[in-house]
C-alpha cells in the first residue's frame, strides 16, 4: 500500500485485574482499506475498539493519527477525530425515538433540534442501509436487528475517516449485509478506514482487503487476504487446526413432541403449522423481521398467539406465560442477551445456576456454593468459556463468552424442548463447532430442538428440517435433502418455490 | 390513525389522559364543596400549585437525568427566609433583583448537590438528603430560629399575589401562577428543542449509552441540579410573596409533594422519559386535591391518606393507559425498502 498510514496503533497493553486482555499488540489502517480482525471470543478485540474510541485508557503503548500521537479520553474526543464505532452489544436510548437515537452524536455542533429535518435525514440515513424503521417511534423494545441498524445508521452518519464495526453483522440476514456491504465498499472508496470484526468467514473474505489476528491479546498475523485461506485464518486464531464445519449426525425421529397449527398473531405471522419431533433440530431461517422471534415468542408465552392451535406432548395447550412454559419442560434461549438472558452483574456461576436454582439447595434451603461451581466449570470446559474465575460478573465477559453463558444456563434446566434464538451469535470458529456438537448430542438424546438462525450455513448444517418464513408467512419446510443455500434463500426472499408450498399446503 | 399517531406522541397522550383525570376530580369536589366553582377557590389553588409547578420543574430536569434532589424544600425554605429578612432590612428593592438574588442563592446551593453527585459520584438520593438537612441547618443557624413577619416586609412584594397579569372573566391569572407558567413555558422549549435537553433525556435514558455516545453527563448533571436549585429559590420568593410569616420550618415536606408531582405528571423516576407540561399537570392534580381536602375539613390524617391514594390511583390508570396504547402507538420493526427506494413515501 503506498498511502501513508492514517491510523497507527503501537505496542498498546491494557489489563483488567488479573485479565492481560491486550498484550503489546500493533495494527496500521490505510486509507481506503477495509481490514478485518479476527481472534476467538475473548481475544482482545473490543477491547482495543474501546481504547481507539477512548472508552478505555491504555496501560502502555500509543495511537497516531497520521503520523502524530494523540491520546483519547472519552469518545467526543474521537468522533472529533473521526473515528466512530458501531460497538458489538447495541447501545441504544430506550426513551428518545429512532431519529434522535441517529443523530445523537451530532447534537454538539447545533445546539436547537430541527425536528423536521432530523426525521427525513434519519430517514434518508436508514433508506441507504436498505430498510425502514419508523423514525418517530421509541427506540424502547425495538428488535435486535433493528437496534443494529440503528447503531450502523448512527455511525455512518457521522463524518468518519476510521470507522470501527465490532461484528455488525451478527443479528443480520444475508439481505441487510448484502446493503451493509455495499456501503462499506461506498466508504472504502471515498477513502475511509475501516476495521471490521466479525465471526462469519465467508463475510470476511468478502469484504476486506487484509486480515489481522489475534490470540490471547497478543499479535498473531497479518497478511492481505490474497495471501491467507480461512483454513490458515482459523489456525492463526485457535492455534490448531480445526475440520470443516460440524454437521449434525441423522438421530432416529422419535414422537411428536409439538405441533402447531395454524397459529397467527397479527400482523407479526400468520398461518404457521409444523410439527416437531423428539430428536429433531427444525431450523427456522428467513430474513430479519421475518417473524421467527415472534413465533417463538409465542410458543414459550411471551406474547402469546391469538389464533391456533398448539399441541404440546399430545394434549392441547394454552401458554399464556414463560413461567407456564418452562414448567412445562420448555426453554427458550433469546437473541438478546444483555436485556433478557443474563443478570450483568452476577456473578457467571451465579447465572448459570440461576433458572435451576432449587437444584443447588441444601436441607436448609441455602444454595450450595460448590455444587454451583461445580456444574459452571462443566461448562467452562465443555464450551471453553474464556475466563479468570467462575465468579466474574457476567457483564465483564466478552461478547461470545457471554453467549456461552446464557446458553449454559438454560441447558442445565434439562428441557424436552429446546428453542434457540441466534445460539451462536457472537460466539467464534472454535467455540461454535462446540455449540454445534453439543446441540447434536442434546437431540441424539431425545430433545426437541427449534433453531432460529441468521446464519444460512448453520441452519443447513444443523436442521434435519427447515422452516422457512417470510413477512410473517410459512413459505414452505424443506426437508434436509432439499434444502440448500439457493432453495431457502429463494423461499426466504419471496420467489416461488413450487413444492414446499404445496407441503404447507396439505399440512394447513 | 396513522396520522393520528404521527402527529400525536404517545407523551402528549399521556396529558391528555391527565387533563381527563383532573376534570373528574374537580367535577367530584364540585359535587361535594357548595360555592367550589368559585374565582375564590380558583385563586387558593392557583397559588398552592405555582409553587409545586416551579419546583416540579426544576426536579423535573433532575429526575431526567436519573437522580432526584431532595434538598428542594430547604432551599425553598432557606431562599425565602434570606431574602425576607433582607427585604426588612432594606426598602428599595425592584422584583426583578430580588428574582435574581433568589436564582442565585438557590442556584449557589443547587450547584454544590450537582457537583457533590456529578462529580463526587456519591447517589444523588444520599447528597441531597444530606443538603436537606444541612441546608435547614443553616437555616436554623442563620435566622438564629426567629421568624419574618409579614409586618416587616415592603407592601409591593405583600401585594404581589394580587396582582394580576390577564383576566378571562371572573378568573385571572395572578403574578405567582403568571411567574410558575413562564417557567414551565421556558423549559418546555428548552427541553424540547436544545440539545441540552435533549442530552437530559439521553442521559437518564442509558448511561452506558451516552457514555459511549461521547456526552458528557458530569456537566449536564451538576447544570440540572444547578437550576433545579434556581428555580428553587425562585419558589423560595414565591413562598415568602404568598405566605409573609417565614419560619424555620419553611418549605418542610415541600419535596415529597414536588417529586409527587413530577410522578403523577408522568416523569420517569429512573430517568429518560417525561416533560414540564406532566409536571405541571401533576402539580395541579396535587393542588387541586390539597386545597379541596382543605375545604371538606377532612382532618389532617385521612387528608394525608386520601392524597396518597388518589396519587396512586393516577399513577395506576396512567400507567394501564399508557401499556394498553403503546403497541398501537409504536411500529418499531424493520421495514425492508421496496426496490425502489424513492418509490413510497
Ligand atoms: N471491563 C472489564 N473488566 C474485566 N475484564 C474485562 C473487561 N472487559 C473485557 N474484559 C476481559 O478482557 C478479555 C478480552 O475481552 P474482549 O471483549 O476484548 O474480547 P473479544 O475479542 O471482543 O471477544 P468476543 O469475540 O467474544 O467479542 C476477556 O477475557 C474479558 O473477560
Ligand atoms: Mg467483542
Amino acid at each position: 500500500m503506498t498511502a501513508d498510514p492514517l491510523l497507527e496503533i503501537r505496542n498498546v497493553s491494557k489489563q483488567f485485574g488479573a485479565t492481560k486482555a491486550l498484550d503489546s499488540v500493533s495494527l496500521t489502517l490505510y486509507p481506503g482499506e477495509v481490514h478485518a480482525l479476527l481472534g476467538e471470543n475473548g481475544a482482545g478485540k473490543s477491547t482495543l475498539i474501546k481504547i481507539m474510541t477512548g472508552i478505555h485508557q491504555p496501560d502502555s503503548g500509543e495511537i497516531l493519527l497520521q503520523g502524530h500521537p494523540i491520546s483519547l479520553h472519552n469518545s467526543a474526543q474521537a468522533q472529533k477525530h473521526g473515528i466512530a464505532a458501531i460497538y458489538q452489544e447495541p447501545l441504544v436510548f430506550p426513551d428518545l425515538n429512532i431519529a434522535e437515537n441517529i443523530f445523537i452524536s451530532h447534537q454538539r455542533r447545533n445546539p436547537l433540534v430541527r425536528w423536521g429535518k432530523l426525521y427525513r435525514d434519519a430517514e434518508k440515513v436508514l433508506a441507504q442501509l436498505g430498510v425502514a424503521l419508523d423514525v418517530r417511534a421509541l427506540a424502547r423494545g425495538l428488535p435486535l436487528a433493528a437496534q443494529q441498524t440503528v447503531e450502523i445508521a448512527k455511525a455512518i452518519s457521522m463524518d468518519v475517516r476510521v470507522l470501527i464495526m465490532d461484528e455488525p453483522t451478527a443479528s443480520l440476514s444475508i439481505h441487510e449485509v448484502k446493503q451493509l456491504f455495499a456501503l462499506v465498499r461506498n466508504l472504502r472508496k471515498a477513502g475511509v478506514a475501516i476495521l471490521f470484526i466479525s465471526h462469519r468467514m465467508d463475510e470476511v473474505f468478502e469484504i476486506a482487503d487484509r486480515v489481522t489476528v489475534f490470540r490471547d491479546g497478543q499479535f498473531v498475523s497479518m497478511a492481505p487476504v490474497a495471501e491467507v485461506t480461512p483454513e490458515r485464518a482459523i489456525r492463526d486464531m485457535v492455534g490448531r487446526e480445526i475440520g470443516d464445519i460440524f454437521v449434525k449426525e441423522p438421530s432416529p425421529r422419535g414422537d411428536v413432541i409439538l405441533s402447531v397449527k395454524a397459529l397467527s398473531r397479527e400482523p407479526r405471522f400468520r398461518n404457521i403449522n409444523f410439527e416437531l419431533h423428539a430428536g429433531e433440530v427444525l431450523g427456522l431461517a428467513g430474513l430479519v423481521g421475518a417473524g421467527r422471534t415472534d413465533v417463538a415468542l409465542a410458543l414459550f408465552g411471551i406474547a402469546p398467539a391469538h389464533h391456533g392451535h398448539i399441541e404440546y406432548l399430545g394434549k392441547e395447550v394454552h401458554i399464556h406465560s414463560p413461567k407456564q412454559a418452562t414448567q412445562m419442560g420448555m426453554v427458550y434461549v433469546p437473541e438478546d442477551r444483555r436485556q433478557h438472558g443474563l443478570v450483568l452483574p452476577m456473578s457467571l456461576m451465579a447465572n448459570i445456576s440461576l433458572p435451576s436454582v432449587k437444584n443447588y439447595r441444601n436441607q436448609f434451603g441455602m444454595v450450595q456454593h460448590h455444587k454451583e461451581a461445580a456444574t459452571a466449570e462443566h461448562y467452562r470446559q465443555q464450551l471453553s468459556i474464556r475466563t479468570s474465575s467462575l465468579s466474574m460478573p457476567a457483564g465483564k465477559l466478552s461478547g461470545g463468552n457471554q453467549q456461552k453463558v446464557v446458553l449454559s444456563k438454560w441447558l442445565n434446566t434439562k428441557p424436552r424442548l429446546l428453542i434457540l434464538d441466534e445460539p451462536t451469535r457472537g460466539i467464534d470458529v472454535g467455540a461454535k463447532q462446540e455449540v454445534h456438537r453439543l446441540i447434536n448430542d442434546l437431540a441424539q438424546q431425545g430433545l426437541a430442538i427449534l433453531m432460529i438462525s441468521s446464519d444460512l450455513p448453520e441452519v443447513l448444517a444443523m436442521s434435519d428440517r427447515v422452516l422457512v418464513m417470510r413477512e410473517g408467512q410459512q413459505m414452505g419446510i424443506f426437508e434436509r435433502h432439499e434444502a440448500t443455500q439457493e432453495t431457502i434463500m429463494a423461499a426466504a426472499i419471496g420467489q416461488s418455490v413450487e413444492k414446499p408450498v404445496e407441503r404447507a399446503a396439505e399440512y394447513a | 390513525m396513522r396520522r393520528v399517531r404521527r402527529l400525536v406522541p404517545l407523551q402528549r397522550l399521556r396529558e391528555l389522559s391527565l387533563v381527563l383525570i383532573l376534570i373528574i376530580v374537580i367535577v367530584i369536589f364540585g359535587n361535594q364543596i357548595d360555592n367550589y366553582y368559585t374565582p375564590r377557590t380558583f385563586n387558593r389553588i392557583s397559588s398552592t400549585v405555582a409553587l409545586i409547578t416551579l419546583v416540579a420543574v426544576g426536579q423535573t430536569l433532575v429526575l431526567l437525568t436519573r437522580n432526584v434532589d431532595l434538598s428542594v424544600g430547604s432551599m425553598v425554605g432557606f431562599t425565602a427566609y434570606y431574602l425576607g429578612r433582607h427585604l426588612s432590612k432594606t426598602e428599595d428593592m425592584s422584583p426583578m433583583v430580588l428574582a435574581a438574588m433568589a436564582m442565585g442563592i438557590g442556584g449557589a446551593m443547587g450547584l454544590i448537590n450537582g457537583l457533590l453527585v456529578a462529580y463526587g459520584r456519591i447517589p444523588a438520593i444520599v447528597v441531597t438528603l444530606g443538603t436537606m438537612a444541612i441546608y435547614r441547618g443553616a437555616l436554623v443557624r442563620y435566622s438564629d430560629s426567629k421568624s419574618v413577619a409579614t409586618r416587616e416586609l415592603p407592601p409591593w412584594i405583600k401585594d404581589l399575589p394580587q396582582e394580576t397579569l390577564y383576566k378571562f372573566g371572573e378568573y385571572e391569572l395572578r403574578a405567582l401562577p403568571g411567574i410558575a407558567l413562564g417557567a414551565v413555558i421556558i423549559f418546555f422549549f428548552i427541553l424540547l428543542y436544545s440539545s441540552f435537553g435533549r442530552r437530559l433525556y439521553a442521559i437518564g435514558s442509558s448511561p452506558e449509552a451516552a457514555h459511549l455516545a461521547g456526552i458528557h453527563a458530569p456537566r449536564m448533571v451538576t447544570l440540572a441540579f444547578t437550576l433545579c436549585g434556581a428555580l428553587s429559590g425562585l419558589g423560595g420568593m414565591v413562598y415568602l410573596a404568598r405566605f409573609g410569616t417565614i419560619t424555620v420550618e419553611a418549605g418542610r415536606g415541600l419535596e415529597l409533594q414536588v417529586v409527587a408531582a413530577a410522578v403523577v405528571g408522568g416523569v420517569s423516576i429512573t430517568g429518560g422519559s417525561g416533560t414540564v407540561l406532566g409536571a405541571m399537570l401533576g402539580a395541579i392534580l396535587i393542588g387541586t386535591l390539597e386545597q379541596s381536602l382543605i375545604r371538606m375539613q377532612i382532618n389532617e390524617f385521612w387528608k394525608d391518606a386520601v392524597m396518597g391514594l388518589c396519587i396512586i390511583v393516577a399513577v395506576s390508570v396512567d400507567r394501564i393507559l399508557i401499556n394498553q396504547l403503546t403497541p398501537w402507538w409504536s411500529r418499531t420493526e424493520l421495514q425492508r425498502m421496496p426496490e425502489e427506494p424513492h418509490a413510497e413515501v
